[in-house]
């Protein structure tokens, strides 16, 4: 800690730090919080998968907890849920895992010192969490968005897919195309924003109460991040599910004439009507 | 001078773009405690579509947040 007040105390970079070249890639903190993500799932799929039994242990049970909470939420989403289940709970175990190694001691304060630009003393912590680096979230946001585009021409056509962004009545498309195409990209932004905004936040605000008050108050906002972590892994991964699955339902509001076998187990609010 | 001007509208726009968020995060909250109340047993059916709404709500003030931390850092 150096002795100077104020300012000096809380370390806040906005963009991820560089830790040494690669080549000509730079390697940054926020990629040693990726790869340990990477590290802890695969030895903890590893590990669990090795020795799984029918009638789990304690230990399988605590990691099927997740895996039964997301598939009991996306079966409810669509007939098809079978297709994206597993894209969804990779997304939400990585956020998770992502957002909670920000929160292990030593993470932030543990680093390299270094002089930077102003001839100050810094130091750049080694491991920074993946979800507090905006380059991670919009690769998680391009997947998504890559996926529920995949869904929805994959469910209607490419044809659909087209009159879909068209709008309902053709005559009204020059205004409709580019809203609904502004409304599809505003997805990326905003699912990619929110996680980075929430966590870099996070990050900030405990580098804040560290500085204000050491002893004991940080306690509660740690308590805090666990669950706003959580919170931020099941809203990434619910709305990722809910794009997909509207992409998909989409088709079975507009026509009926062309029923395929998604539809036919969902009755839509519309159908009693024809009845 | 300069940069006490940029936090200055940092804080503006943080502090302003909380309230509406705020507001409509109140209201959604409010509305899942109140349906969870009168029907105990739909909480399995409210809870995605609740999570999902304060989601979207809040998507406003992380953008007034994105807005400040582009002052602070980037202006």
């Amino acid at each position: 800690m150096p002795e100077e007040e104020g300012e000096s105390l809380i370390h806040v970079a906005i963009e991820a730090e560089e830790l040494f070249q690669l080549g000509p890639l730079s390697f940054t903190n926020s990629m040693v919080g990726a790869l340990l993500t990477s590290l802890l799932l695969g030895l903890a799929a590893w590990y669990i998968t090795r020795r799984s039994s029918l009638v789990p242990g304690r230990l399988q049970s605590a990691f099927e907890l997740p895996v039964e909470l997301m598939s009991g939420i996306v079966s409810a989403s669509s007939s098809r849920w079978r297709g994206y289940v597993g894209l969804i709970l990779g997304f939400f175990l990585t956020i998770l895992v992502a957002n909670w190694i920000g929160l292990l001691p030593g993470v932030g304060t543990i680093g390299i010192t270094h002089i930077d630009a102003s001839g100050h003393e810094a130091v750049i912590p080694i491991v920074r969490p993946a979800s507090a680096d905006l380059n991670f979230t919009l690769g998680l946001a391009l997947v998504a968005f890559v996926m529920f585009v995949y869904w929805g021409i994959k469910a209607n056509g490419p044809s659909g897919y087209l009159k879909e962004l068209l709008g309902e009545p053709l005559y009204m498309a020059p205004l409709m195309f580019p809203i609904n195409l502004i409304s599809e990209f505003s997805r990326l932004i905003s699912l990619s924003m929110r996680l980075f905004g929430n966590v870099f936040a996070g990050e900030v605000l405990l580098a804040t109460m560290i500085a204000l008050a050491p002893i004991l108050i940080p306690a509660v906002f740690l308590g805090l991040e666990v669950l706003f972590g959580f919170v931020q892994a099941l809203v990434f991964a619910l709305l990722a599910m809910t794009y997909i699955a509207t992409a998909i339902a989409e088709h079975h509001t507009t026509d009926h004439g062309e029923a395929d076998a998604a539809g036919a187990d969902h009755p839509t609010a519309a159908e009693p009507a024809h009845a | 001078m300069e940069g006490n001007v940029a936090a200055l509208a940092a804080g503006l726009a943080m502090g302003l773009g909380a309230i509406g968020p705020g507001i409509g995060l109140g209201i959604a909250v409010s509305k899942a405690m109140e349906a969870l109340g009168r029907n105990p047993e739909a909480a399995g059916a409210i809870f995605v579509p609740y999570i999902l709404g304060i989601a979207l709500a809040e998507a406003i003030g992380i953008y007034a947040l994105v807005v400040s931390l582009l002052l602070i850092f980037v202006a």
